[in-house]
């Protein structure tokens, strides 16, 4: 794998946090697909999607979120997306996901707030 | 001295005894590695008359001695076509510059067969600088002739692939885009596909069709993905979407039927989704009336006859295929004479123009562009955008999708 | 495009002198002239040119349409004679070069005042009782060797090439690009030289013609250059004691001398 891309799972009090950073498209959607099957998700988790990093997401980065979203579902975890960068936050917004996802400005105020996404 | 030639004596000894060994062999192989080298050896006079052959050329060719020597030439040994390119590529060449080597030619063997060589040439001269004779090497090259025809064979097999495997491409995308767009009544129509790739079936798609009375729906969308998989969702998509609009016409039940087929279809964990803009229209007394709902896709352009451009935003619309329940919007418009509606995928606004570190051209650009060109009616806009397209080269990166519609000005002949 | 650059030509010699022009054939380049040059050009102009595709001419001004006869070549003939107001030329064509001559003669004769055909053959291709020397297989055959050689020839021969010190006579810029061909016009090139057939084209020729061959010339036999020598009313017919097809590299002398002795003094 190329170093333009990297994932990162952090566990933190409230669930798990995982880090997708650099550019996520056809080329790079498998290792976060990898990633996402790997999440240790138990009941009652929240799992914060940190885009702070993301330089670049195309259709195959989107599918990786849903897919995301999908994972969290099936184990009875709640999902964030965090730190949504400006030229994402359009694209998410056309693309309807800002009513899919419940986004925040941080990674640590995502944690700061999981209750509510249940 | 004595001491010192006795020393050396004593000393050359062993070495005399090494050195003659080798002197013997060396002695005794000089007459006999010319005659029985691993190569041909031939001299030739400067006019090619043969002077001197060894006895492997002899062997491979199946002649005597006496056959060649003073009485033939080098290039009578060639093949017709050899001969002609000694006369009119090599000959010259040992003349002016002295020596010729690595050319592969044909040798006629005495039996009429054919042995591939491998040839060098070396004009001799004599201590006044003239040129005295030719020397030539020959090098078997049966095994380095079928080695280049494999290799050949190989080439062409592959290239045989490609060109089938792009066939296959071409077909395929051919059975997902309407092969013409249906003339519509009182307006002019006009669509533009770019494919990024010869080798892989892109994922946009369009159409445009009749409805019931004189209403017509027509759509523009993308699935995610490329190649063989994203083209079955392409076809799912299309041929649900036209057997929705027949169902029920109403746009955003069209949409809500297609993302129920779509989820369902890959419900599994391979996530597949497309976005897309469907729309109907119906022609009234000053143009048409349009409704548009999107799903995730960018937004519609019109260009209004003045020339100003404007967006028909859809906000809120979902990816279609993606969760169950996703919602769309609608959003109506009226097209009057001079008004162009132009559908787009995003491989136009996310090209990267000019050099990649060029920023990616936005919907914004697009609109000003657009304004700009003033282009008046669909074909107008399509031509220009296929210029536009044409001009950013490799930096369209993904497949490209346009469809325009526009009502005619009065008088411009158009039907 | 300046013809003078596209056809790499050089003039040398008298400037007061008689206009020689000196054609090249296929395979090679105005190098081939080196040897006699030096004879003409103390009592004539001479002129050199590159075909397209060969030597240092401009490849980039090659069309498959317009070379893919030997007119094309005919013309551009025209154009260098043309372009620097050439009168009364003698013109030298060797090999296929002797029938784009013919062809140049005949569109324009009053441009010319002489042809010397050096070892010229209208049609190598053996025709009813016409014997050119070859089967239309021997010039399959020999596309396929030029195909074969090619790729090879550039990369292998262009060092060779770049210098000479035992030949200091042939030194100089010119010589780094002696014979280098571009593979796809030497192809089509090729196809226009054996493929050619302007045997119709030799009784058209009006202009007084002086024809030379060689005893022994694997390309163009005698009988050939008989039968170019007949067809072409008061042409006259040289028959040199040398052997080859390129009769300016193996006789220069004798070469050299009988195109004087043709052209006569200045």
């Amino acid at each position: 794998m190329s170093t333009r891309f990297s994932t990162t799972t952090k566990a933190v009090p409230t669930g798990l946090v995982l880090t997708l950073a650099g550019e996520l498209d056809s080329a790079t959607a498998p290792a976060a697909h990898e990633a996402i099957q790997q999440l240790a998700l138990r009941d009652g988790d929240q799992l914060v999607v940190d885009l702070s990093g993301l330089t670049f997401c195309d259709s195959s980065g989107i599918a990786a979120l849903i897919a995301a979203r999908s994972h969290a579902g099936r184990t009875g975890s709640s999902i964030a997306l965090a730190a949504v960068p400006r030229h994402l936050s359009k694209v998410f917004g056309l693309l309807g996901l800002t009513d899919l996802f419940v986004v925040h400005p941080t990674a640590e105020l995502a944690q700061q707030a999981p209750a509510a996404e249940h | 001295m004595c001491e010192a030639d006795a020393t050396g004596g004593g000393g050359g000894g062993d070495e005399d005894g090494v050195g003659a060994l080798f002197s013997a062999l060396l002695e005794d192989s000089a007459e006999d590695l010319y005659e029985n080298a691993p190569c041909g050896y031939l001299s030739t006079l400067m006019d090619g008359t043969i002077a001197k052959v060894n006895g492997t050329l002899l062997g491979w060719l199946g002649a005597g001695r006496d056959e060649l020597v003073g009485r033939r030439r080098f290039s009578d040994l060639l093949t017709v076509g050899g001969r002609m390119y000694y006369e009119t590529h090599i000959g010259p060449m040992l003349t002016m510059h002295g020596e010729a080597g690595g050319l592969a030619l044909e040798l006629k063997a005495a039996d009429g067969s054919r042995l591939p060589v491998l040839v060098t040439s070396r004009v001799k001269k004599g201590e006044d600088g003239a040129a005295q004779l030719i020397r030539i090497t020959i090098f078997d090259a049966r095994d380095r002739r079928a080695y280049e025809r494999e290799l050949l064979r190989a080439r062409q097999v592959s290239e045989a692939e490609r060109d089938r495997a792009r066939e296959l491409a071409s077909t395929l995308q051919r059975t997902l885009l309407p092969p013409s767009l249906m003339p519509v009544p009182g307006m002019e129509v006009a669509a533009y596909y770019h494919p990024a790739s010869v080798d892989e079936v892109g994922g946009d798609f369009y159409d445009l069709f009749p409805l019931t009375g004189d209403s017509w729906g027509f759509f523009l969308g993308d699935v995610s993905g490329k190649g063989a998989e994203a083209a079955v969702v392409t076809s799912l998509a299309r041929y649900t979407l036209r057997s929705a609009a027949v169902y029920n016409p109403e746009p955003v039940k069209v949409l809500d039927n297609l993302n129920t087929v779509l989820h369902q279809q890959y419900r599994g964990g391979d996530t597949r989704f497309c976005t897309v803009v469907y729309g109907s229209l119906v022609p009234d007394a000053t143009g048409c009336a349009i409704t548009l709902v999107s799903g995730g896709h960018p937004p519609a352009v019109v260009v209004r006859a003045g020339g100003v451009t404007e967006f028909l935003h859809t906000p809120g619309g979902m990816l279609v295929g993606a969760i169950p329940d996703a919602k769309f919007t609608e959003v109506t418009a009226h097209l009057g004479p001079g008004d162009t509606l132009l559908l787009y995928s995003d491989g136009l606004t996310e090209a990267r123009p000019v050099g990649a570190s060029r920023e990616r051209y936005s919907e914004e650009e697009l609109l000003d562009f657009l304004a700009a060109s003033a282009a008046t009616g669909a074909s107008e806009v399509i031509t220009a955008l296929t210029a536009l397209l044409t001009g950013f080269g490799d930096g369209v990166e993904d497949d490209t999708a346009l469809l325009a519609l526009s009502i005619p000005l009065p008088g411009s002949g158009d039907s | 495009m300046d013809v003078t650059t596209r056809n790499n030509v050089t003039v040398l010699g008298r400037a007061d002198g008689p206009a020689v022009v000196l054609a090249h054939g296929f395979g090679c380049d105005q190098n081939l002239w080196r040897l006699i040059v030096p004879a003409l050009a103390e009592r004539y102009r001479v002129v050199l040119f590159d075909h397209i595709g060969s030597g240092r001419s401009d490849a980039s001004a090659w069309s498959a349409e317009r070379y893919s006869t030997l007119d094309g070549y005919a013309e551009d003939v025209l154009e260098i004679c043309s372009a620097l107001d050439l009168r009364d030329v003698v013109l030298v064509g060797h090999s296929v070069s002797a029938m784009i001559a013919v062809l140049a003669a005949n569109s324009e004769p009053d441009r010319f005042a002489k042809l010397v055909l050096l070892t010229p053959s209208p049609c190598y291709v053996d025709d009813g009782d016409y014997r050119g020397g070859f089967s239309r297989d021997d010039i399959d055959e020999l596309l396929e060797s030029l195909d074969s050689n090619y790729l090879g020839w550039s990369a292998t021969m262009a060092p060779v090439i770049m210098g000479n010190p035992d030949r200091p006579e042939l030194g100089g810029e010119l010589t780094d690009s002696f014979c280098r061909t571009d593979p796809v016009i030497a192809r089509v090139f090729a196809r226009a030289t054996f493929l050619s057939d302007n045997r119709a084209d030799l009784p058209k020729v009006a202009v007084p013609t002086l024809v030379i061959q060689t005893a022994q010339d694997a390309i163009a036999s005698q009988e050939v250059g008989r039968f170019v020598h007949e067809q072409i009313a008061g042409s006259e017919l040289v028959t040199l004691d040398a052997t080859g097809h390129c009769p300016q590299l193996s006789a220069p002398e004798a070469t050299a001398a009988a195109i004087l002795e043709f052209v006569g003094a200045p």
